[in-house]
């Protein structure tokens, strides 16, 4: 019979062993006072252990989560009505300015009296962006762009932060 | 509602039916709450903890495939979320070394006080309480979730042997001092 160490008694207790095993630490528990002493030690802690009820939390502990939830998925659905905002708004101006051009375009082939009617709007589309996008108004339009551009990802870095913060309290 | 089983819920809440997510927070806050109050001592910080838990849960709900049980997914979430609490307040690195050094510190406090007197119930509970983080989880997760040992391991991201060893460790020391107060009890 091999020594009965607690590593072999927490063994039994948790019936890991084999029956060989179960049997030879069963026998020797009966056989030894002392075995058995650590043995039933054991065994009211493993009780006792099972027996112990949770602690609670606060009574409206799954109140506060789920409004923490609610909190959060509105504060999503803002974010969301935002960046749509600002996205129409961009999508806006560039409307405008392509309904500007075209404008411009249909003006200035009602005014020329040419015969060769796609050759001149080809020319005139192209004089038209070349001097849209000329060095002049392109550094004016991307500025323009860059400016909306900043405004908006501030705004939007702001709403976040802020958005964030009310969640985590 | 409370009859569905996890699965059922968590697919509801998939869907888009968010309240039925109440259901799995009153599923699990109690045992959660107790796991982590026995991992940081504290009760505000374990109430913090375990609705940070709850949120992070349901913000990942939509990764969560079903191919563990919720229990064991969400009790991996309290382990590590409890591991990163405790290391804003003291380095990860000192909560595994104390773990051995604690029950020795346990043992000798508990003998050493007059808690020869007390009730077994009790004196176990208050000791408990005061296990090293990482036999805490694992006597909370083996006795009060009644997570298998390999359950455990796939939570805590341990081997089943080590498992078997926190948890028989953390027993031994409650057995030896059960023991001893008896010892004592005797000659008194």
């Amino acid at each position: 019979m091999k020594n009965i160490n607690d590593e072999l008694l927490n063994k039994y207790l948790d019936e890991e062993l084999n029956r060989e095993e179960m049997n030879q630490v069963k026998t020797a528990i009966e056989n030894s006072p002392e075995l058995k002493k650590k043995y039933e030690a054991l065994l009211s802690v493993n009780t006792f252990l099972k027996s112990v009820e949770s602690d609670l939390p606060s009574a409206d502990f799954t109140k506060k989560v789920m409004g923490k939830i609610k909190t959060r998925k509105a504060s999503e659905l803002q974010q969301k009505y935002f960046l749509f905002t600002i996205l129409s708004l961009l999508g806006l101006i560039v409307c405008g300015i392509t309904v500007y051009v075209f404008y411009e375009i249909i003006i200035s082939i009602q005014a020329s009296e040419s015969s060769d009617l796609v050759s001149n709007y080809s020319n005139t589309i192209g004089d038209y962006f070349s001097s849209f996008f000329g060095k002049k108004n392109l550094s004016i339009f991307g500025s323009v762009l860059s400016f909306i551009m900043l405004v908006s990802g501030y705004f939007l870095y702001d709403y976040q932060k802020h958005s964030k913060k009310s969640f985590g309290h | 509602m409370k009859n569905l089983t996890d699965v059922e819920i968590i697919e509801s809440v998939k869907k888009g039916n968010q309240a039925d997510y109440a259901v799995l927070i009153d599923r699990y806050k109690n045992k959660a709450f107790t796991m982590l109050k026995r991992m940081l001592k504290n009760d505000f910080d374990a109430e913090e903890v375990l609705m940070d838990c709850f949120l992070k849960a349901y913000n990942s709900i939509n990764t969560f495939k079903f191919e563990s049980k919720f229990s064991t997914w969400f009790y991996r979430i309290v382990y590590n979320t409890a591991l990163t609490k405790l290391s804003s307040t003291k380095r990860k690195i000192e909560i595994e070394m104390s773990s051995i050094d604690d029950l020795h510190y346990l043992e000798s406090k508990y003998l050493a006080d007059d808690f020869i007197k007390a009730d077994n119930s009790l004196l176990i509970k208050k000791i408990v309480n005061e296990l090293p983080p990482k036999n805490a989880a694992v006597i909370s997760m083996f006795y009060l979730e009644e997570l298998s040992t390999e359950e455990i391991s796939d939570v805590l991201q341990i081997s089943v042997t080590n498992v078997k060893v926190i948890l028989h460790r953390s027993r031994n020391l409650l057995r030896e001092l059960i023991e001893k107060k008896n010892l004592a009890q005797e000659i008194l």
